[in-house]
């Protein structure tokens, strides 16, 4: 048995443990999903701006890194389990499947719950983070750190991206960035990033007519902004 | 806004920078990566090499929590310098002003103003001048306050203070002695006044078009310290002072006064919304500082407590009354003690009176309570924002959601309430005499509304007396006092109105009152009149008071069958309007909107007049309070809480007007969702 398969014994067992804790808890029943690391992830580097963690999909899971990998895809440098919760996006709809204490605005669930833009959601009494769903326009959402909790990896926010993400000068996008002079969007097409916005773009320096390819590291320019999309593998804790 | 090196470029070896922070005075700012994963800020230098260089690198060693820390100096294959610095994450102090247009909330200052003095003392207790101290030079990470920039910092001995000359810093809060050369540690004092100022009411002191004109007010013009609470008016002077030997001399004297200011003033800290911290950073922090200010207000009371005289012991029952006695009980009380004025000494109440305790206490609960719990909780915020601020309250953290609500109830002034502890410590200051813009529409509405109520609250004024004395027995007589009363509040609440917010001459506003008054007594003459209550024995004057024959000159007061004549309504209701500020009971800025200490002045009032005129006494008496009672009642007032004014806009103004505002929060999308 080679060391990789090991290693993928040593995670399925892993799994089974933590579902079977959570078993105990009474917290989930078997048939909610228990993601792992089922979303991509890049972090966006904006100049003047800050720095982003993207993850695309619409199952998120909440945990803490292992010494060697990140299975969660929104890993928090905290004293959680590797699987926390998982949010998920149905339809138009956010929920999240707790795993172990979790607390949605002041309500402790205990199974599937909605999740409401404005919600602040409280893991391991510790960890607090807000959802919010800025834009009508897109149902993705963005988490805030609400406590010191943290990706290894300084970031100012998550976005869990489901369709696009907003990158503009209003506070309603999902990235804020108050000096741009025109909304940029990211968007997933055919299993790949792209962007588009009305203002004159360039993609590593080349211009864009309607839509460009975002491949990892582009650096996307305007005439006033700046910013690096960089994909992140999930054996370096994020 | 381009910055000069683009991301993954390695301009310093073993450091790759990420993306371009900001491009400051000095030079630009990158977020970069070692090549181990360490985080730092890059600091390229482009201007004022020589002071950049000469600063940092004597305080490259320095070592303090609330200094930004800086790492080293290198110079790139271009040779320019480089600073490598700690990088601080979390929001600065300018996004965090940003974030409070009309001033921040009192326990965030507090914060802000700890790690600011803790930082700077360090400094200045190594002979070390920061100089450039400013907003946007002070962050906050992991809930530590961080001074940037230290690399302006200047080494200053006694001898050297006024050597160098060069003009730096930014203009704002630029001390008046920079002009002359003069960087001793007064200088930083000055710019913490300015960032205190600015913090507090969400503006800096001194504005103007160009960078010349704010440094000529820097010198000679003087803050407009009126836009503060009074009790923190004496401790911006003291720090804003232009003369740096008569400015506070150390950093901590200048936080131990603001703290002292802050405990006088009395801001309740320990109110939920007090305990809100906007920055998702400083919730943590919000309990440390609580025990010192709670620790305060302790020793305050202590203080009184120890002191046994009779005024220390009459203001604890008073505080004991504001702050503690819930406000249905303090109506019902308020309700008992009128009715029982109204009773004049008869002891025991009537089921009549119970009953009609019991509708007032339940119209009190009906309306006003409602209106209370919907001002304290975010509006359309249901169940579960509710068990947030619960679940917080019950665990003790200071983890309140910012709440932006519009003013309710019959709030004259379009205020906007943020449960913020800088807007109760604020509000605690504004009264009536408070200037203020209104804008012409909310002043109209606020009449309207105020004149609307006031037939309510003469229908249940006069049912009270109705029904609790023997002095209006006939509808009739019913009828008469009703329409004079509503009458008269009306007379009094419209000039009120007009003049809520302005300044103006109290002597002037009393004689224009009494000229109203003097109309409201013919009025009643004439209904008395029409009304045929020439047999009433509600107008039989009880005797002549100071007049003999009820003659004053060649005026009759009295008429020959013993009732008022016109004169005489007229008389009593001028010098009633005269000797009282009505307009002070109906302004949206009065203390409460029922305050019994005032209905029973009114009434003293009206039994002083009908001693001296020959009027009806238990009419005159009764007549004022009623009044009292009524414009109190129905004029437009607003909650402490929700005072929520901020200067008005436009340089120059010969006085300091304050303006209603909105929150922004209101405006913006989670606020609207929440």
């Amino acid at each position: 048995m080679s060391l990789a398969e090991l290693s993928r014994w040593k995670h399925r067992l892993l799994r089974q443990v933590d579902l079977a804790g959570s078993g105990t808890h009474g917290l989930v029943s078997r048939d909610i999903p228990v993601a792992g690391n089922s979303s991509e992830r890049y972090i966006i580097w904006i100049d003047g701006v800050g720095a982003w963690q993207l993850c695309v999909g619409s199952e998120f899971l909440i945990g803490a890194p292992t010494r060697e990998d990140s299975v969660a895809d929104i890993c928090l440098m905290a004293h959680l389990s590797r699987r926390h919760a998982t949010l998920q996006r149905i339809g138009e709809d956010w929920f999240i499947h707790p795993y172990h204490p979790t607390v949605v605005s002041g309500r402790t669930v205990t199974g599937a719950a909605s999740l409401r833009t404005g919600d602040s959601i409280c893991l391991a009494e510790r960890v607090r983070l807000g959802f919010r769903i800025p834009s009508v326009l897109s149902g993705s959402a963005v988490i805030d750190f609400e406590s010191h909790h943290r990706p290894a990896q300084t970031v100012d926010g998550i976005i869990l991206m489901t369709d696009s993400v907003l990158l503009g000068p209003r506070k309603d996008h999902h990235i804020y960035c108050p000096d741009w002079p025109e909304l940029v969007v990211i968007y997933r097409q055919d299993g790949q990033m792209r962007c588009r916005s009305k203002a004159a773009l360039t993609v590593n320096g080349e211009r864009v007519r309607d839509s460009a390819i975002l491949s990892d590291g582009a650096i996307v320019s305007g005439e006033e902004f700046r910013f690096r999309i960089e994909k992140q593998s999930s054996n370096i804790p994020v | 806004m381009k910055f000069t090196f683009a991301p993954e470029s390695k301009p310093l070896d073993g450091y790759t920078i990420k993306r371009a922070i900001h491009r400051g005075g000095f030079g630009e700012v990158y977020y970069a990566l070692s090549d181990a994963g360490k985080e730092v800020a890059l600091k390229l230098l482009h201007n004022n090499l020589e002071v950049e260089l000469r600063g940092v690198s004597q305080c490259l060693n320095l070592k303090h929590p609330n200094l930004v820390t800086i790492f080293d100096m290198k110079q790139d294959s271009e040779k320019d310098h480089w600073i490598v610095m700690e990088y601080v994450g979390g929001k600065g102090l300018h996004e965090v002003m940003h974030d409070h247009p009309a001033g921040m909330p009192i326990k965030d200052i507090l914060f802000w103003m700890s790690g600011i003095t803790a930082g700077l003392s360090f400094l200045h207790d190594r002979g070390i001048v920061h100089r450039d101290l400013k907003p946007a030079n002070i962050f906050c990470d992991a809930d530590i306050v961080k001074i940037g920039d230290v690399g302006l910092s200047k080494y200053i001995s006694e001898s050297r203070r006024s050597a160098q000359t060069q003009s730096v810093g930014t203009v704002y809060y630029m001390a008046p002695e920079v002009a002359r050369g003069r960087y001793g540690r007064e200088l930083d004092i000055y710019s913490t006044g300015i960032i205190l100022y600015e913090m507090l009411t969400g503006r800096v002191p001194f504005e103007g078009e160009t960078t010349a004109e704010i440094l000529m007010k820097h010198l000679t013009a003087e803050p407009d310290l009126s836009v503060l609470p009074e009790k923190f008016r004496p401790v911006l002077a003291a720090a804003l002072e232009k003369d740096p030997d008569r400015r506070i001399s150390e950093i901590e004297e200048l936080e131990r006064r603001f703290r002292m200011a802050v405990e006088e003033s009395g801001v309740v800290t320990d109110r939920p919304g007090a305990a809100q911290a906007t920055s998702r950073n400083r919730k943590q922090a919000v309990p440390e500082l609580a025990p010192t200010l709670i620790k305060g207000v302790n020793t305050a009371a202590a203080a009184q407590n120890s002191d046994g005289s009779l005024g220390e012991t009459f203001r604890s029952i008073v505080q004991f009354w504001h702050h503690r006695v819930p406000t249905p009980v303090k109506w019902v009380v308020y309700a008992f003690v009128l009715l029982g004025s109204l009773k004049r000494g008869i002891i025991g109440f009537s089921w009549a009176e119970i009953g009609l305790l019991v509708v007032i206490y339940a119209v009190y609960r009906k309306f006003f309570s409602k209106a209370v719990e919907s001002s304290s909780l975010p509006q359309g915020l249901a169940g579960s924002g509710k068990a947030t601020v619960q679940a917080g309250l019950a665990k003790g953290e200071a983890t309140w959601p910012v709440t932006a609500l519009p003013a309710a109830g019959l709030g004259a002034i379009q205020t906007v309430a943020v449960a913020s502890p800088v807007a109760v410590a604020a509000s605690q200051n504004y009264s009536p005499a408070t200037l203020r813009q209104i804008p012409s529409g909310q002043r109209a509405i606020d009449m309207t509304t105020s004149l609307s109520v006031s037939l309510a609250a003469v229908g249940l004024v006069t049912t009270a007396v109705h029904l609790a004395t023997p002095l209006l027995p006939r509808v009739v007589d019913v009828a008469f006092f009703g329409t004079v009363t509503l009458l008269a509040a009306a007379s009094l609440i419209i000039p009120a109105k007009f003049w809520e917010g302005h300044a103006s001459d109290h002597l002037l506003r009393r004689l224009i009152q009494g000229a109203v008054g003097l109309g409201v007594g013919a009025v009643a003459w004439a209904l008395q009149q029409f009304l045929m209550l020439g047999n009433s024995q509600l107008l039989h004057a009880e005797g002549p008071g100071m007049f003999n024959g009820g003659q004053l000159g060649r005026i009759s007061v009295i008429s020959s069958d013993g009732l008022p004549t016109m004169a005489g309504f007229m008389m009593f209701f001028g010098l009633l309007f005269v000797a009282r500020r009505w307009w002070w009971q109906a302004d949206s800025f009065r203390k409460a909107r029922f305050r019994i200490s005032s209905t029973l002045v009114s009434l003293l009032v009206g039994f002083i007049l009908t001693a001296i005129l020959p009027f009806p006494n238990n009419l005159g008496a009764v007549w004022a309070l009623a009044i009292s009672a009524v414009v109190q009642l129905s004029a437009g007032w607003t909650p402490q809480e929700e005072r929520w004014l901020a200067p008005a806009p436009g340089p120059g103004k010969a006085v300091p007007l304050l303006t209603p505002v909105r929150h922004p929060a209101v405006g913006s999308p989670v606020a609207q969702k929440l």
